[in-house]
């Protein structure tokens, strides 16, 4: 068997004295669709936060294609192959949308932090940051600063600067919290078409997204994974039934 | 040995004198998260004001009337100034105050010039306490020692032990689960930065006398004052407290030594050059350390910063 | 100066509008090239020196605060320290007869500046916001200072002189006069505002944007906001410190006043007045201060209370400062309505202008009133001299000041009006 694109082994973490991510072991193979759920509170976000090197584990380990990435801080992480978005939106307000494709696209085009390139002279960076626009409907809204943009298409970009650098791993925090039906029908497809071929990790609340889009699911209640599987295994877990789904299916009708 | 003691009461003096100052700025700073660069300029307008009360009825009313009108003061700027610029952000709110400490010199170059003020202590306090061997204490220096004293227990009472000091501390942490519990948050953000400027004002009443009246003495003070609280801890009363005091006796005691660094390099084995103009130590050699008391806290400050952003008793980054 | 052509045309073909693109360079070029003819000067000559050196040193310290979201209040250091090497250098030169091209010497003040900013760097980058500020408070306290005690390097409180005719001619010319100065300066102002502007397009320019934006976003995307921040810092430093050079060619002297805290405040005033937000904003900032300085302080002596209001005015209602206000009028030429606003513009400004005025009037009367010394009635305001303690200038400049405030307060609503129809475009009637 390959190496899983993501593992993670006994991964703990703590604020004071509370344990909030209380030994969690995951393996995400390569080019899966993995959804990880729970109830609010549940620590999907932490996780998120350990994954990516926001925040130190208290103990345990993540790897990336088999590399430990315990003591990285994000940027290295991210020059690894694994690029996120954020839950609440974070893009860069004053810099145009076509602005903020682009810084997304430099160190992955091997600018690094060369101050005798002209951006505006790479072909291959417009062309690549208008591709992305492209994909994510915002070419109209290439020049304006993205502070304006509507709260959906902010979240689009959110997912077009996250994509942009070409990471392999690829971990979207709630893609759509806050949005109306069509806004969300338009995310997901958004979403299954930019990470064709990628590995994607989500966390989703939107129970109609995660059984659309994912090949795995994770159940994460109190630090705890107590399910993971195929949907339809997940699905038909009691234990999920009686934790979390239940309740959360139940509220859907 | 005396002058061990007269350094430890000159310093407590000069610390007592930034603690008024810089509890007022800590305060401040925490509740609004604003680094205020005018806070010097406040201390300053004190002692303007209570030279020209000081004219007309003397320096008791102006003990007390002029950091009423600096607080009163302080309390518009932020209600008309600081609240506008809030919007912008922490950069802009820092770049105001910087602007309103200029702003505040040149008035104050405006209306009384750029003499030093014929500001006095009250005759009443003009004598001499007790002398530690040759050297006099003058009641005035104890007088100060005390008020500064009586402020910090005063400060400590208001924000222990009542409730507006209850809903201060609250506010600093949680200030929109204050504003949900129907409190009026904005006014106690302008009532802090009224009472913090006032407190300021209160040291410059007490300090002109002393320290002189005169333009420049916002700018004197002004920067040490920051670097007191970025030692102590931003937000932190204590921190304040005892960074004042390790400034105040570093700079005194630093000022009124004799060491010489050419004993130092002398101790390490160098030789004396001849000719004093051709070396390019030179200035090594005639280096004192009164020379660079002055730069003391501000070397102190860097290593903090480096070492320990957070500061000696701060919990929160800067 | 060829390397930088290159550059210039090489992305001007990239994106296909050579000409367009290095025309306003070019525009520039000329006007410096000619303006000594228009003005000649000499104490015209100085002032143009004088604000090409502010430009050079207020675009730096752009690449901090605007750029880069750093506050400085540290910067003239670097300036200062380039200086004080350039003066060295100078001097060595005289004493060794080096041949050295005197126009060559603002590099070394660069590779001193960029030397020490790379040192301060490597820590005060770290963080942004207030831990930047106070490191670099710091840092100007602690230089400026050295700069009283060791003598040897920065000359005590006089401060170290030079001459600059010493070094090699170039072309017969040995910059004995002010005017040949200028072009020395000029050159350098446009190579180094060139090079400043191309920083800002290169990646780590652009990265700079995106740090000062959001510093945690930047990190997921691969970059470490403190390595962005260290090279724009670096950068900066190496600017400044050209700046400084200019300075010591400009005036054969330095002391410890070009690097104090009082002057990096001066020089944060300029870069904010100008507008920090975009990249021309301190060049207008450095043109205006400096003709505000040697205009005003000759007719005023409070007038650093007047630069002191219009910094706090502006920080407070126009915080993108004076490029800021020039740019709002972009969506309404854009429109072609940029007409419209002329009349209201004319029916505010003008009455508002006569308000400010006469309240600068009427300080100068009160200032005039409180300090004058005793005997000394007489008083020049608005090139006319009246007694200052009759009472008609004070009515007129309480008139003017009054009725001009009240005037442009009841045109204000009319010129909001036009502002908004200026903004928004026409209807198109539908098909």
């Amino acid at each position: 068997m390959s190496t899983p694109a993501l593992e993670l082994a006994g991964l703990r973490k703590s604020f004071g004295r509370t344990e909030i991510i209380r030994g969690v072991d995951l393996k995400i193979a390569k080019g899966e669709r993995h959804a990880v759920i729970g109830p609010n509170g549940a620590g999907k976000s932490t996780l998120f936060n350990l994954i990516t090197g926001r925040f130190p584990p208290t103990s345990g380990t993540v790897r990336l294609h088999g590399h430990d990435l315990t003591g990285l801080a994000p940027f290295e992480i991210n020059r690894m192959g694994l690029s996120r978005s954020f839950q609440i939106t974070n893009i860069f307000p004053k810099m145009t949308v076509f602005e903020n494709v682009r810084c997304s696209l430099l160190w992955s085009h091997g600018y690094r932090y060369s101050f005798w390139n002209m951006v505006s002279r790479s072909r291959d960076l417009t062309e690549g940051a208008d591709r992305i626009l492209e994909q994510i409907n915002l070419t109209a809204r290439r020049d304006l600063p993205a502070g304006v943009l509507s709260y959906a298409e902010q979240r689009a970009l959110e997912i077009g600067i996250t994509i942009a650098g070409g990471a392999d791993v690829i971990m979207l925090d709630e893609p759509t919290a806050g949005m109306s039906h069509s806004e969300t029908d338009y995310i997901v497809d958004l979403i299954r078409t930019v990470t064709q071929d990628k590995t994607l990790v989500m966390v989703e609340h939107d129970m109609g997204v995660v059984f659309g889009l994912a090949d795995t699911i994770s159940v994460l209640v109190y630090g705890e994974i107590i399910a993971s599987g195929t949907p339809e295994a997940v699905r038909g877990d009691p234990k999920v039934q009686e934790a979390y789904l239940g309740a959360a299916l139940e509220a859907e009708h | 040995m005396d002058l061990v003691v007269i350094n430890l009461i000159d310093g407590l003096f000069y610390g007592l004198l930034l603690f008024m100052l810089s509890s007022g700025l800590t305060l401040i700073f925490s509740m609004m998260g604003v680094l205020n660069f005018a806070h010097a300029s406040f201390y300053m307008l004190g002692a303007y004001f209570a030279y020209q009360i000081s004219q007309y009825i003397g320096f008791w009313p102006g003990l007390l009337f002029a950091p009423i009108l600096v607080g009163i003061g302080g309390a518009l700027i932020e209600r008309y100034g600081l609240r506008r610029v809030h919007q912008y952000g922490h950069v802009p709110e820092l770049i105001f105050t910087f602007g309103l400490a200029l702003l505040i010199e040149e008035l104050v170059k405006f209306f009384w010039g750029n003499n030093l003020m014929p500001y006095r202590e009250p005759e009443i306090l003009k004598f001499v306490l007790f002398s530690v061997g040759s050297n006099a204490v003058p009641a005035y220096k104890i007088f100060m020692i005390f008020t500064s004293m009586a402020i910090f227990l005063a400060l400590l009472y208001v924000l222990t032990r009542t409730r507006i000091g209850m809903i201060i501390q609250a506010a600093l942490s949680f200030p929109r689960t204050v504003e949900a519990l129907g409190h009026n948050v904005p006014l106690v953000f302008m009532g802090v930065f009224g009472v913090g400027t006032a407190l300021a004002g209160v040291a410059g009443v007490l300090a002109g006398p002393v320290l002189g009246t005169f333009p420049g003495m916002a700018f004197v003070l002004g920067s040490i004052v920051f670097v007191t609280i970025v030692i102590g801890g931003l937000g932190s009363l204590w921190g304040a407290l005892v960074a004042s005091l390790l400034l105040g006796w570093l700079t005194t005691f630093a000022a009124s030594s004799s060491f010489a660094f050419s004993t130092l390099l002398e101790g390490i084995g160098m030789v004396r050059p001849e000719d004093m103009d051709e070396s390019m130590l030179r200035d090594l050699w005639t280096l004192t350390l009164p020379q660079i008391g002055p730069i003391l806290p501000y070397i102190l400050m860097i290593l903090i910063l480096v070492l320990r952003p957070y500061g000696l008793f701060g919990k929160r980054d800067v | 100066m060829t390397d930088t052509t290159q550059k210039d045309t090489a992305i001007a073909a990239g994106s296909g509008i050579t000409l367009g693109r290095a025309l306003p360079w070019i525009i520039v070029s000329l006007f410096l090239l000619v303006l000594p003819w228009i003005f000649g000067s000499n104490s015209a000559i100085t002032i143009m020196n004088q604000m090409m050196i502010t430009v050079v040193f207020a675009l730096s310290y752009n690449m901090l605060l605007g750029q880069g979201g750093m506050l400085s209040f540290g910067h003239a250091v670097y300036m200062g320290v380039g200086g004080f090497m350039v003066m060295h250098i100078m001097n060595l030169i005289e004493d060794y007869s080096l041949p050295v091209p005197m126009p060559l010497l603002p590099v070394f003040g660069g590779l001193f500046g960029l030397g020490l900013a790379t040192i301060v760097g490597s820590f005060s980058t770290r963080r942004a916001g207030t831990v930047f500020a106070m490191i670099s408070l710091g840092i100007g306290e602690l230089i400026a200072a050295c700069s009283i005690i060791i003598v040897a390097f920065f000359g005590g409180e006089e401060g170290i002189k030079g001459d600059r005719t010493y070094g090699l001619p170039v072309f017969g010319v040995e910059f004995l006069q002010q005017k040949e100065v200028y072009f020395v300066i000029a050159g350098w102002t446009v190579l180094a505002t060139l090079l400043m502007y191309l920083f800002s397009r290169t990646p780590v320019g652009r990265m700079a944007n995106a740090v000062r934006d959001n510093p945690e976003r930047a990190e997921f995307l691969g970059y470490s906001a403190r390595w962005v921040r260290f090279y724009s810092f670096c950068a900066a430093g190496f600017f400044a410190g050209v700046a400084g050079g200019l300075f010591a060619i400009n005036y054969e002297i330095l002391t410890e006043q070009n690097l104090n805290t009082v002057q990096s405040g001066v020089i944060l005033l300029i870069a904010f007045l100008g507008g920090v937000g975009f990249f021309f904003g301190p060049i207008i900032g450095a043109v205006v201060f400096t003709l505000l300085q040697s205009v005003l302080s000759l007719q005023s002596e409070i007038w650093q209370l007047y630069v002191g209001a219009l910094f706090v005015a502006t920080v407070m209602f126009f915080p993108g400062g004076l490029a800021g206000v020039l740019m709002m009028h972009v969506p309404a030429w854009r429109l072609g309505k940029l007409g419209s606003l002329v009349v209201p513009y004319i029916k505010t400004v003008i009455p508002a202008m006569i308000g400010i005025l006469g309240l600068a009037a009427l300080m100068e009367l009160v200032f005039h009133a409180r300090h004058a010394a005793a005997g000394e009635d007489e008083i020049t305001l608005f090139w006319t001299t009246f007694d200052g303690f009759s009472v008609l200038p004070w009515a007129l400049a309480s008139i003017a000041c009054v009725g001009g405030i009240w005037i442009a307060r009841a045109t204000a609503p009319g010129l909001r009006a036009a502002w908004h129809r200026a903004n928004t475009p026409d209807r198109r009637p539908a098909a």
